[in-house]
């Protein structure tokens, strides 16, 4: 029993974070309607500030720093640390948020999703990539009770934390401007005609979740020390944290937050219990997150508060995609001239892009069609690889069969993701499915016993004698390998066209345009759902066996969510709504070629996250059609200048003046 | 009236998208006046509203507010300087309660404007903390526009006031309305489906439909001929084809 | 045969508040039925209701088929359509698309259907006919949000009639044409009804309604005030006290 309480309490520093991150979260969403995906990043950048001051006195911006000297005293640090959290807040709401206030929820879960890619960058750069030791300036100690050592310092840091919850909450209970934040959820358009500025209120909420936020991480990060990816992504459990407190309510959050650290620290305890199967020993504090997460969304999910827009928001076009035969053959032999003629890095470089097209290709047919929110893709190319690895070695099932397989595999997995795509939608979906990849990400990849750590070897695979290894003694990218990928990508988009142009692919357009009209034309929207997300997560499956076959083993690090997060980034950047655009995510993607030249030739490999982040915060705000967008529109602008001069037939001849003169 | 008028639309062309709901609309307000716009639904009238406040881009005409034209005052400043809308949904939050909605409305903390306005709506005075969203239509609408008169207003918009009210609340509040806005010197404008009652609050009437304004009269004369009324109301083709009218400012 | 539209009381409740109470309705093949009433009276609500958008109690017998228990996509399936207020087009869709949705069906099978059918080399093929019937053919293929308010109604009008249906109900269609448009539709109206489907038409233009409508519904707070031609509504006291307010001593009688 003492050990038991003991466990407790030592999961109260979680609890805390989960406080911190999870009031913060509830705070944003209440003042813009948004989820903020990169709580995380933006409070734990406050914290190496901090770290970095106490430990070398440089105080460190993104740009530049400042020798102080010597090490400021502890709570000047403290002062210092947290201006610049607020500081962060203010332009996070501004340079960020508010730009796509009226914008897509695509838009807005994309422009946070790259903060965070931003920021983690920002850090690695700024701080370096590896861990760093924080003080720990929380009076330590332990008290003994039932008989076991309870330690203090999780007790104080919880109560801090509890007791600036407790502030936010009396903000927005008691103040005029929390309880317009409160009104402005609501009925966003009566508050501004009650005289308050939304974009105001947004503003203080940001710099008021930076603060509560930064302070958890600083006082967490005294007990384990500061690492950017892990804080980051305590993001997830907080946001699941959240969604139990229906995005409403403080104490139930706080509750929930103490509950779910207890809670994961008791499994640590549960799973080193000599009966408890080796097999699930890893990952399961990550999989109850989203279990519970499933569970209240199944069980209140038409009740969770979405905010109403003040005005219709205009989603980009999706042009629907025709074959050209002539374009079609053209790049297909240009690309496989391309992968003839050169070797090496570049031909690899060459053969990833290709794969990570059909990686943005699933994004795509999911988010850029149907309009949902996945950032779980990863996790379903990961699944098939993982399996190919076992398939193709332990069972010894022939290539074509054992890839056609696993991305089956992956599509079952996908459709059962799509289930609480039939009760939420948006952001939500999101955090769902973000969770989801999470979980997936630490039960199978990180799980030792079932992803040993000298990796899940793939057998090469070889057709009709052929042979289809991506390796050969020296030569490290054959030829033949990377021309296989040509042509699986090839089959590939052409089924996708020929979906996206029938009758499935308009179903898809008019679920995401509008499901109640679809529904009210007799489309059955859950179906559709489900069928999107399997040919989604079938298409991620088959990249994920590619990718699996590129490396000779499965790779976990491939499948991560944070890779995850980046290829939904690259396959927004590209353009997220046309083929032509999974074709340029595939270049500028990770690994990829523009990565592979940008490292040789320019050597700033270590630029590329911070740059891919901030390029698409870029594009959230201005150009949600992305690359490919653009530059369709742009030769459509040229093509109308040049066809001007010509003759019109007369009939239509002058219809189209009197157009033009309305324009 | 020799005053500057306190709310002053002249061609007001607006809608979304670039398609217009609304072409070609003007009416005047001044101080202590109350002018009712009337029409059947979709006929354009709260889009119209919701442009004197700056919700909707104007696609051309002019509004002047306060003697300065809108230009690019945000909806909140107009707010803050006391030009006030009631919309339709009666721009309340469900969940917050009635004093919290006072102290929202209220820029400075003044109990004893609070009570004379209360004292107005004696029905919401022992409701304080019951939340908005579990009044009656006819309290929620009290609420509306207590909160609207607590803000201080110059000019008071109110978009369909009588929606889902029984008509013998809708007796008592629109007589209310006019008493007030001579009372304080308020700039009134009324969006109303209910004509009659309307009618007999306001000094003027303007009558839109498919988008234009088709007649636009003194209260009295427009009350003394029905028939007038109906026709415009009923779109009969007598009207469709008359060039928008004016406001009689 | 087709045997049209039967609702029989039907109750909508949200809370505490009755949006519909115990309204029945009848639409016969061919025959337009108006549905009228001041705002807020329930007329979308009891739309909702009958098409599935809105829990509702009572019931609804289509061409002798019980459909209250079906899902919205299938109460289509079985002829019974609509179209709402708001438009609710899917803007990034071709006129003919839009129509298309509706008039195909989507499911796995159409999966391989797309992968390894053949293609018809033109949507119009299948939508041709119920473009005609509004007269938007020279539309067909602009962008449906780029499309004027009065387009907008009218495809919204010929998507809910594309591939076929017993009964069609119009939300509004009228709301935001001008007058011309508005006697457009009318006979558009008239010319959908004649072809077969009966029509349930919400409509605020008084004008439109009384010239287009076999038989007029009025409905004030949820409830049915009057059933009947359309002439005795005009004159009708309720009817008219429900619209202008009821007259008192200092307006005319």
């Amino acid at each position: 029993m003492g050990t038991v309480l003991q466990f407790v309490v030592l999961g109260l520093g979680l609890g805390a974070v989960y406080i911190g991150l999870g009031s913060g979260l509830l705070l944003v969403h209440r003042a813009t309607g948004m989820i903020n995906f990169a709580q995380g990043a933006i409070a734990t950048w406050g914290a190496y500030v901090f770290a970095e001051l106490r430990n070398t006195g440089t105080l460190v911006f993104p740009v530049g720093s400042v020798d102080l000297g010597e090490p400021p005293s502890t709570a000047t640090a403290l002062v210092i640390a947290l201006a610049t959290a607020i500081a962060l807040g203010f332009a996070v709401h501004y340079l960020a948020f508010r730009p796509v206030q009226q914008n897509s929820v695509l838009a807005q879960v994309v422009v946070s999703v790259a903060l965070l890619i931003t920021i983690q960058a920002l850090v690695v750069l700024r701080f370096g990539p590896n861990k760093i030791d924080v003080e720990s300036f929380v009076p330590g100690g332990t008290v003994t009770l039932l008989g076991a050592a309870i330690p203090t310092r999780e007790l104080f840091i919880a109560l801090v934390m509890v007791v600036l919850a407790a502030l936010v909450w009396c903000y927005l209970r008691f103040t005029r401007m929390g309880i317009a934040t409160r009104a402005a959820s609501e009925n966003e358009r009566a508050a501004v005609l009650m005289g308050f500025s939304p974009s105001w209120l947004a503003a203080i909420a940001q710099a008021g979740a930076a603060f509560v936020g930064t302070v958890a991480v600083i006082l967490a990060s005294s007990l384990t020390g500061l690492n950017a990816d892990y804080f980051g992504l305590l993001v997830v459990p907080a946001l699941a944290v959240l969604l139990v407190a229906k995005l409403e309510s403080i104490p139930v959050l706080v509750v929930a937050a103490i509950g779910l650290g207890a809670f994961q620290s008791l499994i640590g305890l549960l799973v080193t219990q000599p009966w408890w199967p080796v097999w699930a020993q890893s990952g399961l504090d990550q999989v109850i997150p989203f279990a519970v997460v499933m569970v209240i969304l199944f069980v209140t999910g038409k009740r969770l508060p979405t905010r109403g827009a003040t005005q219709q928001i205009r989603l980009p076009d999706v042009p629907i995609p025709r074959i050209r035969p002539l374009v079609a053959i053209g790049l297909v032999v240009a690309a496989g001239l391309a992968l003839a003629f050169t070797t090496g890095t570049i031909r690899f470089g060459l053969t990833t892009s290709l794969i990570l097209s059909l990686l943005a290709l699933s994004y795509v047919v999911l988010t850029g069609y149907l309009g949902q929110i996945s950032l779980a893709q990863s996790a379903f190319a990961g699944a098939a690889g993982f399996v190919l690895s076992k398939a193709s070695v332990d069972w010894g099932i022939p290539f074509p069969i054992s890839m056609i397989l696993c991305a089956l595999l992956a599509t079952a997995l996908g459709m059962l993701v799509a289930l609480p795509a039939f009760r939420i939608r948006g952001a939500q979906l999101a955090i769902v499915t973000l969770a989801a990849g999470l979980g997936i990400e630490r039960f199978i990849f990180n799980n030792y016993s079932l992803s040993p750590p000298e990796g899940n070897p793939i057998a090469d695979a070889s057709l009709f004698g052929m042979d289809l290894a991506v390796r050969e003694g020296r030569d490290l990218s054959r030829l033949a390998f990377s021309l296989m990928v040509l042509v699986i990508v090839a089959i590939i988009v052409w089924v996708f066209v020929r979906v996206a142009s029938g009758d499935m692919g308009r179903a898809f357009l008019a679920v995401r345009a509008n499901e109640r009209a679809a529904e009210s034309s007799g489309i059955n929207v859950r179906r559709t759902k489900v069928i999107g997300f399997a040919l989604s997560a079938f298409i991620a499956g088959i990249a994920g066996c590619l990718i699996g076959f590129s490396r000779g083993q499965l790779s976990a690090e491939s499948f991560t969510v944070m890779a995850g997060l980046q290829l939904l980034a690259v396959a927004y950047l590209g353009g997220i709504t046309t083929i032509g655009g999974s074709l340029v995510a595939g270049l500028i993607g990770p690994l990829g070629i523009s990565y592979v030249l940008m490292r040789t030739w320019l050597d700033l490999g270590e630029y590329y996250e911070l740059v891919l982040g901030l390029a698409l915060v870029l594009t959230a705000i201005l150009n949600p059609v992305g690359i490919a967008g653009a530059v369709r529109h742009q030769v459509e602008f040229v093509r109308r200048k040049l066809r001007r001069p010509a003759t019109s037939p007369p009939i239509d001849a002058p219809r189209r003046e009197e157009e033009a003169s309305h324009v | 009236m020799a005053d500057a008028p306190l709310l002053s639309v002249d061609g007001l062309t607006a809608g979304y998208n670039g398609v217009p709901a609304i072409r070609d609309l003007s009416l005047d307000v001044r101080a202590g006046e109350v002018v009712a716009l009337l029409g059947p639904n979709g006929a354009g009238k709260t889009t119209s509203l919701l442009a004197m406040v700056g919700l909707v881009p104007l696609l051309g005409g002019e509004v002047r507010v306060l003697g300065a034209p809108l230009g690019r005052r945000r909806p909140h400043q107009l707010a803050r300087n006391g030009v006030l809308l009631v919309p339709d949904d009666r721009g309340l939050f469900p969940s917050l309660s009635i004093r919290e909605h006072m102290r929202l409305a209220a820029r400075t903390r003044d109990t004893r404007r609070e009570q004379e306005v209360l004292e107005r709506f004696p029905a919401l005075l022992d409701l304080g903390s019951r939340r908005a969203g579990l009044l009656s239509g006819g309290e929620q609408q009290m609420l509306a526009i207590a909160k609207a008169l607590l803000a201080r207003p110059k000019v008071l918009i109110v978009d369909e006031m009588s929606l889902g009210l029984a008509p013998k609340i809708v007796q008592d509040l629109l007589p209310m309305i006019g008493r007030l806005a001579r009372a304080d010197g308020i700039g009134v404008v009324l969006v109303e489906q209910h004509i009659e009652l309307a009618l007999q609050v306001a000094d003027r009437g303007v009558v839109v439909n498919h988008g234009r304004a088709v007649l636009a009269e003194d209260a009295a004369a427009l009350l003394a001929d029905r028939d007038l009324v109906e026709e415009a109301y009923f779109g009969a083709g007598r009207f469709a084809d008359h060039e928008a009218v004016g406001g009689t400012a | 045969m087709s045997d049209g539209l039967h609702a029989r009381e039907l109750t909508v409740r949200y809370g505490g508040l009755v949006a519909n109470s115990e309204v029945s309705v009848d639409v016969a093949p061919g025959e337009i039925v108006g549905l009228i009433g001041p705002n807020g009276a329930g007329k979308t609500t009891f739309v909702d209701a009958l098409t599935g958008f809105a829990p509702m109690t009572g019931e609804i017998e289509l061409d002798g088929i019980r459909i209250e228990n079906l899902p919205p996509h299938e109460r289509r399936a079985a002829g019974l359509s609509r179209t709402w207020q708001s438009g609710e087009l899917f803007g990034n869709l071709s006129t003919t698309e839009n129509l298309l949705v509706a008039a195909r069906s989507a499911g796995w099978t159409s999966l391989a259907r797309d992968v390894f059918g053949r293609r018809r080399r033109n949507g119009r093929d299948v939508v041709g006919a119920a473009l005609e019937m509004v007269g938007l053919t020279d539309i067909a293929d602009t962008l449906a949000r780029d499309l004027s308010l009065g387009q907008q109604k009218l495809v919204g009008v010929a998507r809910a009639a594309a591939g076929g249906c017993t009964v069609l109900l119009l939300d509004e269609p009228a709301a935001g044409l001008d007058s011309m448009e508005s006697r457009a539709l009318a006979q558009r109206l008239r010319a959908i009804a004649d072809a077969g489907p009966g029509i349930l038409l919400i409509d605020h233009d008084m004008s439109l309604v009384l010239t287009v409508c076999d038989r007029v519904t009025v409905l004030e707070f949820g409830k049915q005030i009057f059933t009947g031609d359309p002439t005795a509504a005009r004159t009708d006291p309720r009817v008219v006290a429900a619209y202008l307010g009821t007259p008192t001593e200092v307006g005319h009688g």
